[in-house]
């Protein structure tokens, strides 16, 4: 064989030894190739499907991915507006939900003299509460029936308020009291609505934030986090945030500006910037002219005080910086940047700073709102917007009753109306009225746990222990199912029907909880039951509720949106976008802007800066009828918004610190997020904790105390004492302490319970005397090292 | 060439080796009933997982690895003391070459347990050969062990022929047969003549050349272990040859102590083990501590002064924090060994100065310890500037006092002086290694700060392995003699050529 | 090929944690018990937490306070210590710039988890369990390269395991692409943290495609990385707030 210069077998051995050089190179790079042999095995059957997430109000949009019959992975559902796409830990977290161990399996009752809990079957539960109601019906006293609920939107509310209704009780009592309702009602004594206004957040250039908790908490986080984060950085120019709180926070902190004030001060700090607002003529003239009521000094001779009167002789800079802490220069500063660089909103705390046991806390979202008035941001652009909802199909008229005639006549349990004439539900005074002897007969508990999420929650057990016949639907053994004698667990939003508005974007919406997957457990939807329940008591309730299921309920209230029902199950959400702001004065502007809602006051379109709607309340009222509801102000100036200093439950000598109990992102609102494991795990994130409850309080204050990190504290209220660690945080005033909501349960289940303490437990658990709204910010504590 | 080894000697180094008493049996006893516990929690340990430990995010190394490093740096006396005295050709080393070889070797085998004993998945370890990255430190590591142990237990076994073979040919006669079996096999024919004499000490000078590198990269590389992965406190030039210096300062300390627990088990060997050791040895221990001191003080001066804002904060938990009492307590035990053994070599005046009397002595050690506890503790009650301030000159005045007190006792007893600073060496390099592993892990960039302290596991873990140390040492030497028998006799032979 | 690329905009994230949430429920990460997690055992691939990480005493004085918080998944470093310190490959860069993780090969000998400067390694101290019906929830997908697990299947005691971008998902999109016929396109594929963000604050694609969101968005003058000393070479891109 001749020698060939290079053989065949030589090149190949080149290449060899050329791959092996890249091979060790490669590695010496620290480089691989993963993609050829990359094998993905996965579950057999899958699909997709669209609801809604239960697991705070916002009601955001999902997309369920379910395995092999398995939920194992939510998603956002990019369709819908309120998350577009995101979902929060709450709603990642819900399969721990849907899964969890501590899940109730089947309807149960106690026998009440032993404590102990047996399985029952459905018809027998629908059986008792049938004979119980038509019990009570036959007795006249339907009222006897009480009905507490949470945050329970959609066509849910209409429907358990039907059913109440058809067996003659008025008496579905919501849990707004505890949250929303104050700023409800600061809406509603000025610009007519009794509802949230929802704020074009994307659009505003400024934005003041009162003590809104915008990032973690709130009426709808998520929708405010879009917002929020959209005018940061998903825009061409970003606008800026000012947050007033005592604490920084998360909001606070990644604000513009964070203004530590003087706690149950903010109605002063709003007051004085409109002071300077009108002062420097930066007020919206067209608006505040001939579009509010009240702006100038009216009737005849101008003998009645209006707003700018009253805020020019009351509210100078300097008063107000010796009322807030806030120094006068940075109240002009603010009230020029408010006023100047529009378009601007004002936004209402939801519960922080309104919930302080005064009618101060009414007056200080009516203040807030009208700065929003002053500056014409009413209805516009980057302002606040009117909530419009989805057409729903009326329900029948209820057959003629008149058990239940007789019944929907009698005062309501929680006093609204009657012992509290402004308030519309005042859900802590139901334990009150049951304990000086109100007659409840039956108690149905639908989405609510008041023995753990009321102001002096130990009352609450007491008080239910008086009722012969509490009724829970909780999915979880929660501190108030276990008071109850029947359990008749609900599946997880999962695993039923039902629906929500689509809210805080202004423009309406329907979303859509569908069964993603069959109830795993032995459950009923409330509705079912209640459809049921009617239909065993017979007579005119059977005859008020001809569906045979409440997705049939569902499906006829929904007939008109615009999309039928298959399209709804399958898009999970629909809605009519775009909001359509109306101008002003116009019919619309009448009909759903201002003055709408109005029972008593004129529903002229006037925005009133002067509140007529309360002059209807307290305008006749004497000197001490008026300190009597805690109001100081005499005449027109009870109805215009003034600082109403706020009453505290503890002397501040002996009680130097304000509690907070701040709700967080990580476990929300609802009792049985606390028992999801992974909420626990993260719940602590911004004082580096997990699994427990802490207090927040500002390092100067713990030195002067002796106290360092994680210290055990005893912290001392007038009601009661409560025990935690503390921990060190310089974002917040020395004068406040914080503690997280929905830790320190003694139920619901094996990853809530016993995880710190409820701050609740000692916090003052009185009602407003006008409104029926909770206290939750007028408690002072001390504390002092355990 | 005469008989140098005497019947006596016979009776000395040999017929121990075939008493089996109770001595032994209770020795042994001890030493299960102290490793056992750790044996059982290991089990415990491989079925739960190393949650069992208290290591954490970030702390994910612990007492393990201490004990790692520390068990790597005692083998260091085996390369030392046989193969560079060996040599220098000097001659005191004779005696004691067996049992410095060996503890190279038992070192290196119980190093290599707590690997095992550190790892998430020890029934992976095929993997660093089928997957091995050699770029890795890791590997350079289990290369570089493995590499030592077999060069090491090689040089143990050259060393151990020509006893072997001795004891082959003194086996006495109702030893059992499997006994004389052993012996026959394992002397590999030896018979003693001159050129396999000329061989083996061929082969055992080149043994003990290649062995001096490879003990060097050893601990070098253990070094590099830690200062490759860019942590702050880890990142140092002077990590190698400090980790070389401490493992030759702490492996002479167990030296000491072991020669010293050998001579005391068998009495007899006193007369091969003397003085003479001690006090030549002591000079490279003093030698060895200046070097460590020298290099202690590098690395804390420089990174305390040099403004690194992620190292300062680890340095600084060793000069005030919360590794303070194990970073002191390891310089006062290191300051107090470096006076002793200067202590020794020092003539001894008798003084009538109540301050050198040993009651002063004592008396000042035990308040020195009670203000070094208090100054650890930190008691709160103590807590203001000039207590802690006063504590601290009171520390330093009764410890001067202590150590000047008990001067003249030391003086005056080299083996227990010369054994309790070797303790305090063993116990101050351990904490070294403490002080140099933990501040780094539990001062992570960006998770926060943490602490850590042993579990239960660890620390029965931590005694079994020292009881698991010294089982071996028993063992092996019921069955080989533990001084070097032929090294004698060619010592011996060496002094009548000289002498005579 | 694709160089992917995750970029964070500070300014944007809320810290709400659903980012720590969405990793867990997409790789199955296990929540241990509460002692353990309060003992620094839990494992949160993308984590969030407030800076500075270290309580400092000039981290100043009310009023004058900021918190800051920073979201954390893996940097995938193009010059990743982990790689460099594995002794068994089991931990590796992939043709386009994931630094992964093989589970059936890891030792547990925890050197990567300790050369890593951005803590994001995570050790199954126990082996990892849900209780009851909770396992029901666990995400069925399993990547395996070559024979080797690669997640998001549940991991065995012992082993290290870490935030991969959520790579199956990479695959998985592959191959849908590949059975629709069609090609695949960058913006197909995205992990779940970036997927689930409540403020829109991550984007995620390929850094070598000029004209992708993150490619631009990391000529911004705000961006940045973290630790952007520690030699890694973060690939990982942080916008800086303000």
């Amino acid at each position: 064989m001749t020698k060939q210069p290079l053989s065949r077998r030589d090149v190949l051995k080149l290449g060899g030894v050329a791959a092996g050089s890249a091979a060790t190179l490669a590695a010496m790079k620290n480089f691989m190739s993963a993609r050829a042999g990359s094998q993905i095995q996965t579950a057999v059957e899958e699909n997709v499907v669209a609801s809604t997430c239960h697991l705070c109000s916002a009601g955001c949009g999902i997309l369920v991915r379910v395995a092999d019959g398995k939920v194992v992975k939510l998603e956002g559902n990019p369709m819908h507006p309120v998350n577009q796409g995101s979902l929060c830990p709450k709603g990642q977290a819900a399969p721990e939900l849907l899964y969890n161990p501590d899940r109730i399996t089947s309807p149960m009752k106690r026998d009440r003299t032993t404590g102990q809990w047996t399985p029952i079957q459905w018809a027998e539960a629908i059986q008792l509460t049938a004979d119980k109601l038509s019990a009570l019906r036959e007795a006249g006293h339907p009222e006897q029936a009480v009905l507490m609920h949470g945050d329970t939107r959609g066509q849910m509310r209409s429907f358990l308020t039907r059913f109440m209704q058809a067996v003659g009780s008025p008496n579905v009592v919501s849990h707004e009291s505890l949250n929303i309702a104050a700023a409800k009602l600061g809406m509603y004594l000025t610009q007519g609505i009794y509802n949230l206004p929802a704020y074009d957040l994307e659009n505003a250039n400024y934005i003041l934030s009162f003590g809104a908790n915008l990032l973690e908490a709130g009426a709808n986080p998520q929708r405010t986090i879009a917002g929020w984060t959209f005018g940061r950085r998903g825009r061409a120019n970003r606008n800026k945030i000012v947050v007033i709180d005592p604490r920084q926070g998360i909001h606070g902190a990644k604000a513009d500006e964070w203004i530590p004030i003087k706690p149950g001060t903010d109605a002063a700090l709003a007051l004085g910037m409109a002071n300077v607002i009108i002062k420097s003529g930066l007020v919206d003239a067209d608006f505040v002219k001939n579009y509010c009521f009240g702006f100038d000094n009216f009737a005849s001779g101008g003998e009645r005080k209006g707003f700018r009167d009253f805020v020019l002789e009351n509210y100078d800079p300097i008063r107000v910086e010796q009322i807030t802490g806030v120094p006068s220069t940075m109240i002009a500063r603010l009230a020029g940047e408010f006023a100047g660089n529009g378009p601007s909103v004002a936004i209402m705390p939801g519960k922080g700073g309104l919930l302080n046991g005064g009618f101060g806390g009414v007056y200080t979202a009516m203040a807030v709102h009208m700065l929003n008035a002053l500056v014409g941001s009413i209805e516009k652009e980057g302002g606040v917007m009117t909530q419009r909802y989805m057409p729903c199909a009326n329900y029948p008229k209820l057959p003629s009753d008149s058990t239940a005639a007789k019944g929907l006549k009698t005062e309501r349990i929680d006093g609204a109306g009657s012992k509290f004439p402004l308030g519309r539900n005042s859900y802590q005074s139901v334990a009150d009225a049951i304990l000086e002897g109100a007659p409840v007969e039956a108690l149905f508990l639908y989405d609510a746990n008041p023995a753990f999420e009321t102001p002096g929650n130990k009352r609450v057990a007491e008080a239910f222990a008086k009722v012969p016949f509490v009724v829970s639907f909780s999915s979880f053994m929660d501190e108030s199912a276990e008071l109850a004698d029947l359990i008749l667990p609900e599946p997880t939003f999962l695993e039923r029907w039902g629906d929500d508005h689509v809210e805080g974007l202004g423009y309406p919406g329907i979303s859509l909880y569908q069964p993603v997957i069959e109830p795993l457990y032995d459950t009923l939807n409330t509705g079912d039951f209640f459809i049921k329940v009617a239909e065993a008591m017979g007579g005119s309730v059977a005859k008020a509720f001809p569906w045979k299921s409440y997705e049939e309920v569902l499906q006829f209230r929904l007939k008109d949106i615009g999309a039928d029902w298959e399209l709804l199950k399958e898009l999970g959400v629909w809605f009519n976008p775009g909001y359509r702001f109306a101008k002003r004065g116009s019919p619309q502007w009448i009909e759903s802007v201002v003055g709408a809602e109005r029972l008593n006051a004129p529903r002229d379109g006037y925005f009133d800066l002067y509140s007529r709607e309360l002059n209807c309340f307290v305008g006749k009222m004497k000197k001490d009828e008026l300190a009597a509801l805690g109001i100081t102000m005499m005449g027109d100036g009870a109805n215009l918004p003034h600082y109403e200093a706020t009453v505290f439950a503890g002397d501040e000598a002996q009680y130097p610190f304000m509690l907070n109990v701040v709700t967080l992102m990580s476990l929300g609102p609802r009792s049985d997020a606390a028992n999801m494991p992974t909420l626990q795990e993260i719940s602590g994130m911004t004082v580096r904790e997990t699994w427990d409850s802490w207090l927040e309080i500002n390092p100067q204050s713990a030195e002067a105390l002796g106290l360092v990190e994680n210290d055990r504290v005893n912290i001392e209220s007038p009601f009661g004492r409560i025990s935690t660690q503390v921990k060190l945080v310089a974002g917040l005033r020395p004068d406040v302490v914080n503690m997280p909501f929905n830790q320190g349960h003694t139920a619901v289940g094996r990853y809530a319970k016993g995880r710190g303490v409820n701050g609740l437990e000692i916090i003052n658990p009185a009602s407003e005397p006008l409104t029926g709204l909770a206290s939750f910010t007028n408690t002072r504590v001390k504390v002092s090292k355990s | 060439m005469q008989p140098i080894l005497t019947a006596q000697d016979r009776e000395n180094l040999v017929s121990p080796l075939f008493k089996f008493d109770r001595q032994f049996w209770m020795t042994i006893a001890v030493l299960s009933v102290i490793t056992l516990p750790g044996l059982a929690l290991y089990v415990r340990q491989l079925f739960l997982g190393l949650g069992v430990t208290d290591l954490n995010r970030p702390v994910f190394w612990g007492a393990y690895l201490v004990n790692f490093i520390f068990l790597i740096g005692i083998s260091m006396a085996g390369t030392v003391i046989s193969a560079v005295l060996h040599l220098l050709h000097i001659e005191w080393r004779r005696p004691i070459t067996r049992i410095a070889e060996s503890l190279t070797v038992f070192g290196l085998m119980t190093a290599g347990l707590q690997i095992i004993m550190d790892m998430g998945r020890p029934d992976r370890l095929i993997n660093t050969i089928l997957y091995g990255r050699l770029q890795a430190p890791l590997m350079w590591d289990i290369a570089s062990l493995t590499l030592y142990l077999l060069t090491a237990s090689f040089a143990l076994y050259l060393q151990l022929i020509p006893d072997i073979a001795f004891m082959r040919d003194s086996t006495p006669e109702n030893a059992p047969t499997w006994r004389k079996k052993l012996y026959s096999t394992l002397s590999l024919g030896w018979r003693g003549n001159k050129e396999q004499w000329t061989r083996l000490e061929k082969a055992i000078t080149t043994v003990s050349v290649i062995l001096i590198p490879i003990g060097v990269s050893l601990h070098t590389v253990t070094s590099w272990l830690f200062s490759t992965t860019v942590q702050p406190g880890w990142k140092s030039t002077i990590l190698g040859p400090y980790f070389v210096v401490g493992a030759i300062y702490s492996g002479i300390g167990l030296l000491f102590i072991a020669v010293t627990f050998a001579t005391q088990y068998n009495h007899h060997l006193k007369s091969y083990i003397t003085d003479t050791f001690y006090k030549n040895l002591g000079w490279i221990f003093i030698v060895m501590s200046f070097v460590w001191f020298y290099f202690t003080l590098n690395e804390t001066l420089v990174v305390t002064t040099e403004q690194e804002t992620l190292e300062f904060p680890v340095m600084a938990a060793k000069l005030f924090g919360e590794f303070a009492p194990a970073f002191w307590g390891m310089n006062v035990l290191m300051v107090a060994t470096t006076w002793i053994l200067i202590a020794l070599k020092v003539p001894n005046k008798a003084s009538s100065n109540p301050l050198f009397k040993t009651t002063t002595g004592l008396v000042m050690t035990v308040l020195a310890v009670v203000t070094f506890i208090a100054l650890a503790l930190n008691i709160p009650t103590l807590h203001g500037a000039f207590v802690e301030l006063g504590l601290l000159i009171a520390f330093i005045v009764f410890f001067v006092l202590a150590l000047l007190g008990l001067t003249g006792w030391f003086q005056a007893h080299l083996i227990p002086s010369t054994v309790i600073a070797s303790a305090f060496v063993l116990f101050g390099m351990w904490l070294e290694r403490w002080n140099i592993l933990m501040p780094t892990l539990t001062h992570a960039r960006i998770i926060p700060y943490t602490t850590y302290f042993p579990t239960v596991t660890e620390v029965a873990l931590t005694i079994s392995t020292f009881g698991i140390l010294t089982l071996i040492f028993v063992v092996f030497y019921k069955f080989f003699p533990s001084i070097s028998i032929w090294e004698v006799e060619a010592g011996r032979a060496l002094e009548i050529k000289n002498g005579g | 090929m694709a160089n992917w690329c995750m970029v964070i905009d500070l300014e944007k994230c809320v810290a709400c944690q659903a980012c720590s949430v969405a990793c867990r429920m997409e790789n199955n990460t296990p929540v241990v018990s509460p002692e353990e997690a309060k003992n620094g055992r839990a494992i949160r691939w993308n984590d969030v937490f407030p800076l500075p990480v270290h309580i400092a005493p000039e981290q100043g004085e009310y009023p004058n306070v900021k918190t800051h918080y920073a979201t954390r998944p893996c940097m995938h470093c193009e010059n990743a210590p982990c790689v460099k310190t594995c002794p068994v490959q089991a931990t590796y860069i992939d043709e386009e710039g994931i630094v992964r993780q093989n589970y059936d090969r890891c030792i547990g000998c925890r050197f990567c988890t300790v050369s890593c400067p951005y803590g994001v390694r995570y050790f199954n101290w126990y082996a990892p369990q849900w209780e009851g019906t909770l396992e029901n929830h666990l995400n069925p997908d399993e990547l395996s390269v070559n024979g080797s697990l690669e997640g998001p299947a549940v991991r065995p005691v012992g082993v290290v395991e870490k935030c991969t971008y959520c790579v199956h998902r990479l695959v998985k999109a592959r191959e849908r692409a590949a059975a629709e016929g069609r090609e695949f396109r960058a913006d197909e594929y995205v992990p779940a943290c970036v997927q689930t963000c409540t403020g829109k604050a991550r984007y995620f694609g390929d850094l070598d495609d000029p004209d992708s969101t993150v490619s631009q968005l990391s000529k911004s003058l705000r961006a940045t990385h973290l630790l952007e000393d520690s030699g890694a070479h973060p690939k990982t891109l942080y916008l800086a707030e303000g």
